[in-house]
């Protein structure tokens, strides 16, 4: 990533500045927050550098034999920790399986356990945050204190029961536990940054005279305070994004995650832990793998928060 | 309300967290580098009674505190320690006789009360104690012992009809007998237990009733006493008792560090913080001989790995299925490359601890033979599709996860290993027979004969046969070995009993542990047992 | 403010209450055979079990066991762990190693994080900010399980630096290591959060006005920017303080330290009903008065936010 030009394109919207005024003027209706997001969005190349890596991914969960042809199961100890190869090009594991092709095959259960997992934490985030840090009051004594109590109860024991319990049907791989379990108690620290955001955007003067105006709550929150106040909130969840990829290998090794002979980079990364000192290769690739995939949603959250940013306006 | 500026505060903060922080620091004690005290590293033990003590560490503890009645040699033969005669005409009436003299650290003699006192105390059912089993043998047991009458419902069980076991009899101060249901000859072996050890009356608030804050700082009669009390989670520091009248110990103290995490005591291994870890983690292995050059050792232990086939599930009834997944498993890659030689390959159904052991008891069917196996399999037509359970905290996913590798590639079926969150859970699905496949299980034995073994994990009432296995004919002579009258002849019976299980193969024998330890600069003579731990008889500073 | 203060403790006392109840539902729900799991793979006793069947209620109904602990707690009483050891001193040691090493980490990675933040949040775009990306995102993909080890391996066995572990009593100096080692946990959300506030608000109409009335750089960002970013900054401290005091999991594990994350994983492991619920309601408080505190400083971080 070469310096001046991440100066130029979070410059540019900037130098737009001049010609803004004069556009909605000229034109017929008025433009929309996402229409102006999306003009700033296809000129953005960052925009684009983390779409193409996230469709990148996003094939590569969907399609692993794309990329790789070798059977992610097929291991024998007589290959242990063997270098790369023409067919192994990041060589073998600890169990003699191909790092490359599992890291491929594990980016399946990462991604959508990810990805889904955070959405819902997000989801989840914003409609509690939001109400509590706007409505304060008894609503926010309840949504808060709800919070407290959820805080408080070890990530680990609340983890153990729902994943055991979604996760009784041992046909199933308990991916969607997974996913679930995840969702469902990762959206504390968001709903906490949401609401804190919330109750600092809701006393600006813009806010005000929306109200004077007679915007409705529902207006308001949408459409004043929500582009105003994500930044944090956006943030946080492209932080999630990794560590539920880590979290879900936690489960896993504790009995309750993905079952049988599941492939994820968590569980690979996991396994190669404890022998980074004798192998870091099978440790190293698929941490790669996340890190990439993490800088690519914190890219294009990055983007696409800057776009709906009305103070760049 | 507070500062304007949010430096301000931010330092603020910093200051009186660090403050907080920094104050509250206890001083350290560091033990100076000349004394002649060794630092021996442990896990919290779950108590420190000797009736209720059935893990390593409270028992390598209790071993410093007490002294038993037999203490076993290299061969794991019983030799006579607090005991000045054990003696049995019949196998079943036990004559122990005390070497006079010694006492407790609080200056009780040690009577044969003492010993009847803590049995009595330690095989009544209401105590609660986890090692009550080893009493099972004395006459009356039962008569201690209540049952609930309606399991786990509200009802509570009726109290036992006698406090005491009737076998257990006074004949003077330092002599009692032990009278046991049925005769036994490894008897002696038994004793030498945790235990079997003595209590003192200070033990006792009341004839009975263990006094309350005892086991905070046990009162013994072995060669170091307690200094100060049981530091929960962080330390257990015992010294030189200066009465003691058995062997003599060579270090003037130990301090028993307790670590939650192996990974950390070896760090302080190497780091010279700790002088015997006795399990190196697996983790550290691969590194060890380049860390600790000849510090770094191995000695046998009497655990014994095994997976074992569910009586319930119809797809392993055929004994050929049994053998050939048996002989597809190559012992030897998975103890050299997942345990990196920590372990030994199994291919008996004993510990080569006990006397009467022979190596490849189990013969062709323990031998790696890949091709054999898969011809054998396929005729007697194995299922296409098995499963491995475990349980997902005790570090067994890296060698199933291989075993199973291994029996893709050698029969060409599809194997998966199931992680169940804990032992408990395992066993849960088995007791509701549900298709759990090979179970994975491991024993540890409780005194050094081959009737430890056979009886417990093979026995149609055994404790540990979770899988159901059961065959008259081996019950038969597995008690005709324990009432033999001479060991020899225990052993020739129990061989024959083992070779009845490899003709039958109930379970898979896979590996035989060893105790991986190491030590610092600062100790030599440092030996580790079969049950694991450091023998303190031996231990001393390097000069 | 003070009518806000009071009626903040009397929603906390609800929810203490109410999550005691959550925890100990949950630990009820888990729990399938704690004597076994305490027996671990030994087979358990018949006369054991019975025993502590009957000491710890365990065949009584899942409410008559919550009312005999709660019986037990209102009266100072926290019970005794299925071990046999009383709780309150239990917790008598493992809380204040913990408290020590939660604030120390907290301290560490929350002044590392606001000032790399700060700064690359300035200097968007520059090359420390890329830098300090490139460091977020190996914070994210090398786990703790790696990275304590490693750090203890380095920093002291080979370099000796540190003390290779701590243990409970340890003093100031044997707690950095593991400190900076559990710190670096909440750096990675800490320093972006903060790199976005400040980003943003040194887009703000009121800095474009503070700049417009000649004040100095400094002073615009010192005062204007950085009081306005701390808001998300601060609420992320308030969650991580105790976040970092319940999770300590593998940190304690590596370093030795008998603390609370080590306390709850094998209260959880065992399914030690009343140990878990004992450190969960101290946690419970932990939390209840981070958050008020934080939710006070919004006050103070800006004038606009009132509470009444």
């Amino acid at each position: 990533m070469s310096d001046p030009s991440v100066i130029t394109s979070s410059e540019a919207p900037n130098t737009d500045v001049p010609t803004d005024p004069g556009g909605p003027l000229k034109t017929d209706k008025p433009r929309s927050l996402a229409g102006d997001a999306w003009r700033d969005l296809r000129r953005n190349w960052i925009f684009w550098a983390a779409s193409v890596l996230v469709l990148i991914i996003l094939l590569m969960a969907i399609w692993p034999t794309l990329f790789t042809s070798a059977d992610p199961r097929s291991c024998a100890l007589s290959r242990q920790y063997d270098g790369p190869s023409g067919s192994a090009y990041f060589g073998y594991n600890f169990q003699g399986c191909d790092t490359f092709a599992r890291t491929i095959h594990g980016a399946r259960a990462s991604i959508q356990i990810a990805v889904v997992a955070t959405l819902l934490s997000g989801l989840i985030a914003l409609v509690i945050g939001m109400s509590s840090g706007y409505f304060g009051r008894w609503v926010d004594a309840i949504l808060s204190r709800f919070i407290d109590v959820v805080l408080g109860i070890p990530f680990l024991l609340a983890a153990i029961v729902l994943a055991k319990r979604l996760s009784a049907d041992p046909q199933n791989n308990g991916v969607w536990a997974v996913t679930v379990t995840l969702g469902v108690l990762g959206w504390t620290t968001a709903a906490r940054i949401m609401r804190s955001s919330v109750i600092s955007a809701k006393n600006q003067d813009y806010v005000a005279a929306a109200r004077m105006l007679g915007a409705g709550p529902g207006r308001l929150m949408l459409r004043h305070i929500l582009p105003n106040s994500a930044a944090p909130f956006v943030v946080v969840l492209t932080i999630l994004l990794g560590i539920n990829i880590a979290s879900e290998a936690t489960l896993s090794f504790l009995g309750v995650g993905l079952k049988g002979n599941a492939i994820s980079w968590g569980i690979s990364i996991a396994e190669a832990s404890p022998y980074v000192r004798t192998a870091a290769a099978p440790l190293v690739w698929p941490s790669v793998f996340l890190a990439v995939t993490v800088l690519a949603f914190i890219m294009l959250g990055d983007a696409i928060r800057d776009a709906f940013d009305p103070k760049l306006r | 309300m507070l500062g304007k500026s949010p430096l301000k505060m931010a330092v603020g903060a910093t200051a009186i967290a660090l403050f907080v922080a920094g104050c509250s620091g206890g001083g350290s004690d560091e033990p100076e580098a000349t004394s002649n005290t060794v630092i021996i590293g442990i896990g919290e033990p779950q108590h420190l009674l000797p009736s209720n003590t059935t893990e390593s560490s409270g028992a390598q503890v209790l071993a410093a505190l007490y002294y038993p009645l037999v203490n076993f040699d290299a061969q794991n033969n019983p030799f006579l320690v607090a005991a000045e005669s054990i003696e049995s005409p019949d196998n079943k009436v036990w004559t122990v006789k005390l070497k006079p003299g010694f006492t407790f650290h609080n200056g009780e003699p040690v009577t044969a009360d003492s010993y009847i006192n803590a049995w009595n105390h330690g095989a009544y059912g209401p105590n609660g104690n986890g090692g009550a089993y080893f009493f099972e043998r004395i006459e009356g047991y039962a008569d201690l012992q209540s049952t609930d009458p309606d399991e786990d419902g509200p009802q509570e069980a009726p109290e036992p009809k006698a406090k005491t076991l009737s076998g257990l009899k006074k004949v003077d101060d330092t002599t009692f007998t032990v009278t046991l249901s049925a005769p036994f000859s490894g008897w002696e072996s038994v004793m030498g237990y945790t235990t079997f050890y003595p209590l003192p009356n200070a033990a006792f608030s009341s004839p009975g009733v263990l006094a309350e804050g005892f086991e905070e700082a046990p009162i013994g009669n072995g060669p170091f006493k307690m200094k100060g009390k049981w530091e929960h989670d962080s330390q257990i520091v015992v010294e030189k008792f200066a009465e003691f009248k058995g062997d003599p110990v060579k270090v003037d103290g130990i301090t028993y560090k307790i670590y939650q995490d192996q990974k950390a005591e070896y760090a302080d291994l190497v780091a010279g913080n700790v002088d015997v870890q006795t399990q190196i983690p697996i983790e550290s292995l691969g590194t060890a001989p380049a860390d600790l050059g000849d510090r770094f050792k191995k000695s046998p232990s009497s655990s014994f790995a095994f997976v074992g086939f569910p009586t319930f599930q119809p797809e392993f009834s055929k004994v050929e299925v049994r053998k050939a997944i048996s002989m597809a498993t190559n012992r030897q890659e998975m103890t050299d490359q997942i345990f990196l030689g920590s372990q030994t390959p199994a291919t008996s159904f004993v510990s080569p601890v006990v006397a009467g052991y022979r190596d490849n008891s189990c013969g062709e069917a323990c031998t790696f033979n890949a091709a054999a196996a898969k011809d054998m399999y396929t005729k007697a037509g194995g299922p296409a599709e098995i499963k491995i359970t475990y349980n997902a905290d005790g570090g067994h996913k890296a060698w199933v996860d291989a075993m199973c590798n291994q029996l893709i590639a050698n029969l060409g079926i599809k194997c998966t290993g199931v992680g169940e969150p804990k032992f408990a859970d395992l066993l849960t699905k088995v007791e509701k027979k549900e298709p759990v496949g090979l179970i994975r299980l491991g024993w540890i034995m409780d005194y050094p004969l081959m009737e430890n073994y056979l009886g417990p994990l093979y026995g149609t009432n055994g404790s540990s046969n979770y899988y159901g296995y059961s065959n008259k004919e081996f019950d038969k002579l597995v008690a005709e070995g324990s009432a033999a009258g001479t060991p020899e002849e225990a052993i020739q019976k129990w061989q024959q009993a083992e070779d009845i299980l490899a003709a039958e193969m109930p379970v898979i024998p896979l590996r035989h542990g060893q105790n991986v330890f190491g030590h610092s600069q600062k100790v030599t003579n440092v030996v580790v047992d079969a049950q694991a731990r450091v023998d303190i008889f031996k231990i001393e500073v390097a000069s | 403010m003070f009518r806000y203060f009071v009626r903040r403790l009397l929603q906390m006392v609800l929810t203490f209450f109410g999550a005691t109840f959550i925890v100990y539902a949950l630990m009820f729900a888990n729990q399938d055979d704690p004597l076994q799991a305490l027996a671990g793979e030994r087979p358990l006793p018949e006369n054991q079990r019975q025993a502590l069947t009957e000491l710890y209620h365990l065949n009584e109904p899942f409410i008559v066991q919550y009312g005999y602990y709660m019986q037990g707690l209102l009266t100072g009483d926290f019970g005794r762990s299925l071990t046999g050891r009383q709780i309150g001193d239990m917790m008598a040691d493992a809380w204040p190693v913990t408290i020590k090493l939660a604030l120390m980490a907290i301290v560490i990675g929350a002044t590392f994080a606001v000032t790399t933040g700060v700064i690359s949040g300035i200097r968007r775009g520059g090359p420390f900010d890329t830098s300090t990306l490139v460091f977020t995102l190996v914070l994210l993909a090398l786990p703790i399980v790696v990275l304590a080890p490693l750090a203890q391996l380095i920093f002291g066995i080979k370099f000796q630096w540190f003390p290779a572990t701590a243990g409970r009593d340890a003093t100031f100096f044997q707690l950095l290591l593991p400190a900076i080692v559990l710190g670096s946990l909440v750096v990675a959300t800490e320093l972006r959060v903060t790199r976005a506030s400040v980003a943003e608000n040194l887009r703000s109409d009121y800095v474009r006005t503070a700049r417009a009335k000649g004040l100095s750089r400094r002073r615009v960002i010192g005062v204007h920017v950085l009081r306005n970013s701390l808001i998300p900054v601060v609420t992320l401290i308030g969650v991580d303080l105790g976040g970092l005091m319940s999770g300590a999991i593998v940190t304690e594990g590596v370093f030795n330290i008998p603390g609370v994350g080590f306390n709850l994983f094998r209260g959880i492991r065992t399914e030690d009903g009343p140990l878990v619920v004992g450190f969960v309601s101290i946690l419970t408080i932990v939390f209840l008065v981070s958050n008020l505190i934080v939710d006070l400083l919004y006050a103070a971080l800006d004038p606009r936010i009132r509470y009444e």
